[in-house]
């Protein structure tokens, strides 16, 4: 590990960084636009400049250089002292963030980035409030550059962040720079909009309110937000994303460091996949069937209920890959202690296409759901009968099975009518899910599930990475979130906690205790 | 006392574009001969005679082949022949009448710096050029000179011809690179520089047509000979030009060292201003290296002694690549010197400069795309009567915090524009100010109004916008 | 002022595409250059030539033979002055603006010739014979003023003159031998006249061409509304 000395004061720092990258993770906050460490170094902003100690060209001695360096395309070298506090940086930086307000409209009552705009932060805090130019501003047009992206050109401060997003990242190419100079727009070519399936990216990277994502435009001012981290359900590769929500729901989703997976991306179905969290059709009470009647029942009566109906044989539960490594823990738990000859099977892992892998390595997967690898890793362990969901349904069909315990909680309708219809023969069918279906119909017990944002636990990847989530929301007027309802199932005393569930669990399936924790990176859409 | 004309030996002669014409007078034989040498020989000998580049940058041809890595498999050589600064047309007369000998050129720095391909990016503009040129290097084909196995030395080079499409920065080496490779032309951050990592990636030299094309001179006439041209640190014959309102305009050759006042009035040059004129400013490098005052002014008193404080003529500037610095010039450019000439307003000269930054900006870096807008567009207010003396050093300001040089950019555009506009403004502010003075005394305010309403109504704004002379509030260093 | 939001999902008239004689010149080149995308300039300029412009398909054509995406050939389009994203006249008059050519009339014969033909920067006449555009120094400042007329180079022009020489009919040719590598094949040509009739010439100044006259139309400007 370097050491470097910034202001002064020596740090050590990674190697193969540049300095400021070692600046920014070492707390220093150095104004930037065009450095992104996921993309390639065009130091073209020049707003990171700093001062740094050369050898004079013929005395030798060490003094620092009459010129600025850019730090973001300066490595970092063991023993090098550079400065961002002096006089001429600072004073760079304040021409700098003169000049973009040239011709910027400030319009930031009106922009959704005011509040986490680089450019009102770095105006505050290197600039001047003010542009000394009387002259006109030229103002650019709004475009409407994909189906979930607008371009509000005039905002623009030509970091060409998003540009090389879509070549390097995407490979897809479809943002250019236009026209030349102060002129210059992004822009791109018409009729074919902005529209790979990670585009959705570069609304974040944009440090500026010019790329503006549909789902949140004029949706909430980020300041009414609290940011949760989480991890992203809608594929199997454990991406790492924020939640930002509020009283009025779940807004945003985005993505949120990862060196082993997602690094600092995350797909657009990752983004704008979680709506259905938002859903007013949820399902939000207890049901059960008595005597053919539908009738609202309380939390407090269905343990017992599901004792005795689940105490026989022929009892069967269904663990989906959409619970926690905590949940799925518990309920296969409780399956035990009421029927120790349960089936216990994986539930259904939807599947679309082929797993897709983007030039520097990011990758879609196919699977959509986000834990099939710590469910299936649970129920090895739990060993016992075990069958996979399809055979499942078929022993639900010929009478083997007499009561099934079915937790769904995908995003959208999953089941198809056959296994629905297969289901419906047994004497005691319980479904614990988020939105009525096929299957809620014809249970004899509902029970309304909770999205990932209202849960917390982990979820083991698809590469075995085990990996926290935090709780969002609370869980809707109604509910009862799983974690708790399992742990009351199977009698564990007190409120549930995933980290608690995680150590017990850790005691006897040791490789799901740890979760990991991507590495700190500073805020780079700043 | 005519100098001896050698790059311009042709100019004027009868078919001289043509491979017999350039034959007769002895073409290819340096070429041949340097063939015959060793690469490493043939090295050694460019750096001897420290030829330094022509393009504007002034670096030695020979040091920088040498900066090629030993061990390499592809190399390319770009020939500079975007010739975009205003007001500069060497390059133009060389190509127009003896492109044989820039390729002759061509053939024996390829040589030198083990180059396969060799391409001659020649800017859109250049029409007739173009069609010259190509035609000499089919002709150069023919003759063996290019192609495979060139004069039986088992030495290849291909040589195409690139056209532009109208960019001023396409001239910067690695701008070029770019928009050779078929992209927009914006210069590249250095390191890698273009002689380890340069075109399609590969080492790369990038030199300007002139400095290629006294090669074979060198090769003909000895280094001793090359030496003994020229002062000091400034070796060799070069092309001046000279433009604006003199009796001669033209390119003419001498060695390097005379001075801005021979190349105006000097018999073998300019002959001196139209209509018995006085020179008010002059730009001698190219427009980009910075204006000199003129013989308007009073004679400085102490010769030899340069005071840029007070206004005194500046004309005893000698145009080699030392002296030059003494005027607060950025270089010896192009050596090509525009005159501006005692009954132009300067406020015009002022915005014309100022637009060519602005339109040829490529838009990288921040101060360079912001700063040149704005200083356009501020000088356009100040030629239309509504200047502030503010204006003035703002423009000072902006034109100190842009640049290669204080490390606020990736190429040298802004430092080009720095220059000139920067000393206008300082060298000429005395004119400035009176044009200032005769303005009508609201102009300035009546104007921004009227562009800029929201100018006068943001209340940081108020007031301040229509001072007439407003104080910075970025205290400038120094 | 009221925003336009300018829609780039869909396309509108993309205008005429390359036809295969031009692919076939463009792949002629590609044994140039290492890279397919080198050839970039050379296949704008035999396009430009054989469309009078680079319209937007013609853009797609390009991108598709050198395997780029369509947005690069649009950059590239865009960066540099010389190419045209609208139609033009059969006479491209590119009048010099630099310091030498304005310290000797060039101003003034910029003036004239929009006075003459009736036509702003980057327009075109009605009848399609002549579009008018700046540019920077031409390189023959020792004859200043200067101005093109397509290839051809007119030096030290005088207002005097002027009439006479738009009327030469010679006036864009030039005397002497040529090399068709950047031609158009086969001397394919639009029908100018047509195309100006087609697209009208007086358009409507790029989107922000009214709020500060850089004393430059920008050309892609034209784009953003269509
Ligand atoms: C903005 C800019 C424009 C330039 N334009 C030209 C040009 O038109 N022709 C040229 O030969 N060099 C030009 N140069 C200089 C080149 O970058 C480079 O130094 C030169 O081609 C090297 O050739 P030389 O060593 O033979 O001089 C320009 C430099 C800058 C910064
Ligand atoms: S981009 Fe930033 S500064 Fe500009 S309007 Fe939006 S919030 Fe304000
Ligand atoms: S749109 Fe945003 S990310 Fe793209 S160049 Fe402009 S400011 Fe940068
Ligand atoms: S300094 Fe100016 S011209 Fe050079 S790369 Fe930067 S923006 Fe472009
Ligand atoms: S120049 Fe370093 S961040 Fe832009
Ligand atoms: S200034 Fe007009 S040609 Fe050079």
């Amino acid at each position: 590990m370097p050491k470097i000395i910034i202001d002064g004061k020596e740090i050590e720092c990674r190697d193969g960084i540049p300095v400021l990258q070692a600046a920014l993770e070492a707390g220093w906050d150095v104004p930037h636009y065009c450095y992104h460490p996921g993309l390639s170094v065009v130091a073209s902003c020049r707003l990171c400049l700093m001062e740094q100690k050369m050898p004079h060209p013929q005395t030798k001695e060490m003094g620092w250089a009459p010129k600025l360096f850019p730090s973001c395309q300066t490595p970092v070298k063991d023993g090098m002292e550079v400065r961002f506090h002096s006089e001429s940086v600072e004073n760079n930086q304040k021409h700098v963030m003169e000049y973009y307000l040239l011709n910027h409209p400030l319009d930031c009552p009106v922009c959704d980035k005011a509040g986490e705009c680089s450019l009102q932060d770095y105006s505050e805090k290197f600039g001047n409030a003010t542009s000394r130019m009387v002259e006109d501003k030229h103002k650019n047009p709004k475009k409407d550059i994909g189906p979930k992206t607008l371009l509000y050109q005039d905002r623009c401060v030509l970091c060409t962040r998003c540009v090389r997003f879509a070549d390097e990242i995407a490979g897809t190419g479809e943002l250019a720079v236009v026209e030349r100079g102060s002129r210059g727009e992004i822009d791109v070519f018409p009729g074919e909009p902005l529209a790979n399936d990670l585009q959705g990216n570069v609304v974040d990277l944009c440090p500026v309110g010019c790329l503006l994502d549909k789902q949140f435009l004029f949706r909430q001012r980020v300041w009414n937000l609290q940011t949760v981290p989480s991890v992203s359900p809608a594929d199997s590769s454990g991406a790492c994303i924020w939640i930002d929500a509020n009283d009025a729901g779940v807004h945003r989703v985005r993505p949120r460091f990862n060196e082993r997976v997602n690094e600092w991306w995350i797909s657009d179905e990752q983004r704008h996949g979680f709506e259905y969290v938002n859903r007013e059709d949820r399902l939000t009470r207890p049901r059960i069937r008595e005597n053919g009647q539908v009738r609202g029942a309380s939390w407090e009566e269905i343990p017992a209920h599901l004792r005795a109906a689940f105490a026989g044989d022929g009892s069967a539960f269904v663990i989906s890959p959409m619970l926690s490594n905590e949940e799925a823990w518990l309920l296969a738990t409780f399956a035990r202690q009421v029927a120790p000859n349960a089936v216990l099977a994986c539930g259904h892992v939807p599947v679309e296409g082929q797993d897709r892998s983007f030039p520097k390595g990011f990758t879609i997967r196919a699977e959509k759901a986000p834990n099939r690898g710590g469910v299936e890793r649970i129920l090895a362990h739990f060993g016992g009968p075990q069958m996979s969901f399809d055979e499942l349904c078929g022993q639900a069909a010929d009478g083997t099975l007499k009561a099934v315990y079915v937790y769904g909680g995908y995003p959208a309708a999953w089941i198809t009518p056959a296994q629905a219809e297969q289901l419906s023969r047994l004497d005691c069918l319980v479904v614990h899910d988020l939105f009525d279906g096929p299957l809620t119909e014809r249970a004899d017990l509902v029970l309304p599930a909770a999205p990932w944002t209202e849960r917390e636990g982990s979820f083991t990847n698809c590469d075995g990475l085990v990996q926290a989530f935090e709780r969002a929301r609370p869980p809707r007027s109604g509910i009862k979130a799983e974690g708790q309802f399992f742990q009351e199932l199977c009698g564990l005393p007190g409120l549930f906690r995933s980290a608690k569930i995680r150590t017990m669990l850790g005691e006897s399936i040791a490789d799901l205790a740890e979760t990991f924790q991507p590495r700190k990176e500073p805020e780079h859409a700043h | 006392m005519p100098y001896e004309q050698i790059l311009m030996r042709n100019v004027g002669v009868k078919n001289s574009q043509s491979l017999k014409v350039y034959q007769q007078a002895g073409g290819y034989a340096s070429a041949e001969k340097a063939l015959k040498m060793s690469v490493e020989d043939l090295v050694e000998f460019v750096k001897g005679g420290n030829v330094r580049g022509r393009g504007g940058a002034g670096f030695p041809a020979g040091i920088k082949w040498g900066f090629l890595p030993k061990e390499r498999e592809t190399t390319y050589l770009c020939v500079n022949a975007d010739e975009s600064e205003p007001p500069t047309f060497c390059n133009r007369v060389l190509m127009e009448h003896d492109p044989h000998m820039m390729l002759e050129g061509i053939l024996i720095a390829g040589y030198a710096t083990r180059t396969n391909v060799a391409y001659i990016y020649m800017r859109g503009e250049f029409t007739e050029q173009f069609h010259i040129v190509q035609k000499a290097v089919e002709q150069a084909y023919e003759a063996g000179y290019f192609g495979t196995n060139i004069l039986g030395s088992g030495y290849d080079l291909e040589c195409y011809v690139h056209r532009g499409a109208g960019a001023y920065v396409c001239g910067e080496e690695t701008g070029l690179i770019e928009s050779l490779e078929g992209k927009r032309g914006w210069p590249r951050i250095k390191p890698p520089f273009p002689a380890i990592a340069g075109a399609f990636g590969k080492p790369t030299v990038v030199n300007n047509v002139e400095t290629l094309a006294v090669l074979p001179h060198i090769i003909e006439r000895g280094l001793d000979w090359w030496n003994g041209l020229g002062t000091a640190n400034s070796k060799g014959t070069k092309m001046y030009c000279i433009s604006g309102p003199v009796n001669r305009p033209g390119c003419y050759e001498a060695p390097l060292g005379i001075s801005t006042r021979e190349l105006i009035y000097g018999e073998d040059f300019g002959q001196g201003m139209r209509d018995g004129m006085k020179v008010k400013a002059c730009s001698p490098g190219g427009l980009s290296m910075g204006f000199l005052r003129g013989d308007l002014f009073p004679e400085n008193p102490s010769k030899g002694e340069v005071d840029l404080t007070s206004d005194y003529d500046e004309l005893d500037c000698i145009l080699d690549f030392d002296d030059v610095r003494r005027y607060d010039l950025l270089g010896l450019g192009t050596a090509a010197a525009v005159v501006v000439a005692e009954d132009t307003d300067i406020r015009r000269v002022l915005t014309n400069v100022c637009r060519f930054y602005a339109l040829e900006s490529c838009g990288q870096c921040t101060q360079c795309r912001e700063g040149t807008a704005w200083m356009y567009k501020i000088a356009q207010r100040i030629e239309a009567g509504a200047g502030r003396s503010f204006d003035l050093d703002l423009i000072e300001e902006v034109t100190k915090n842009m640049g290669m040089m204080p490390g606020m950019s990736i190429c040298g555009l802004p430092d080009g524009a720095a220059w000139p506009i920067r000393t206008l403004v300082q060298k000429f502010r005395a004119e400035f100010e009176q044009h200032l003075a005769a303005q009508a005394p609201n102009a300035a305010a009546e104007r921004i109004i009227a562009t800029n309403p929201a100018a006068y109504d943001l209340p940081v704004l108020q007031g301040r916008a229509l001072q007439p002379s407003g104080g910075t509030y970025l205290v400038p260093k120094d | 002022m009221a925003w336009n939001v300018v829609d780039r999902n869909t396309a509108g008239d993309l205008g005429p595409g390359i036809s295969d004689a031009v692919r076939q010149k463009i792949r002629g080149f590609f044994d140039r250059y290492p890279t397919r995308r080198a050839v970039m300039l050379p296949a704008l300029h035999i396009t430009q030539e054989a469309l009078g412009y680079v319209s937007l398909q013609a853009m797609r054509d390009v991108a598709e033979e050198l395997e780029v995406p369509p947005s690069d050939v649009l950059d590239v389009v865009s960066f540099y002055t010389h190419f045209w994203t609208h139609p033009r006249g059969e006479k491209t008059i590119m009048v010099c603006r630099s310091l030498s050519c304005e310290l000797l009339g060039g101003r003034e014969l910029v003036e004239a010739l929009k006075e003459k033909l009736g036509i702003g920067e980057h327009e075109t006449t009605p009848d399609g014979r002549f579009s008018l555009m700046t540019e920077e120094c031409l390189a023959a400042c020792d004859h200043a003023p200067c101005m093109m007329i397509n290839e051809k180079m007119h030096k030290c022009v005088r207002l005097d003159q002027l009439d006479q020489l738009l009327d030469d009919p010679d006036n864009d040719r030039l005397d002497m031998p040529r090399s068709d590598l950047y031609d158009a094949p086969g001397g394919e040509k639009p029908d100018y006249a047509a195309l100006a009739r087609q697209h009208g010439h007086h358009d409507e100044p790029a989107a922000n061409a009214e709020d500060d006259d850089l004393g430059y139309t920008s050309d892609v400007g034209e784009m953003k509304d269509s």
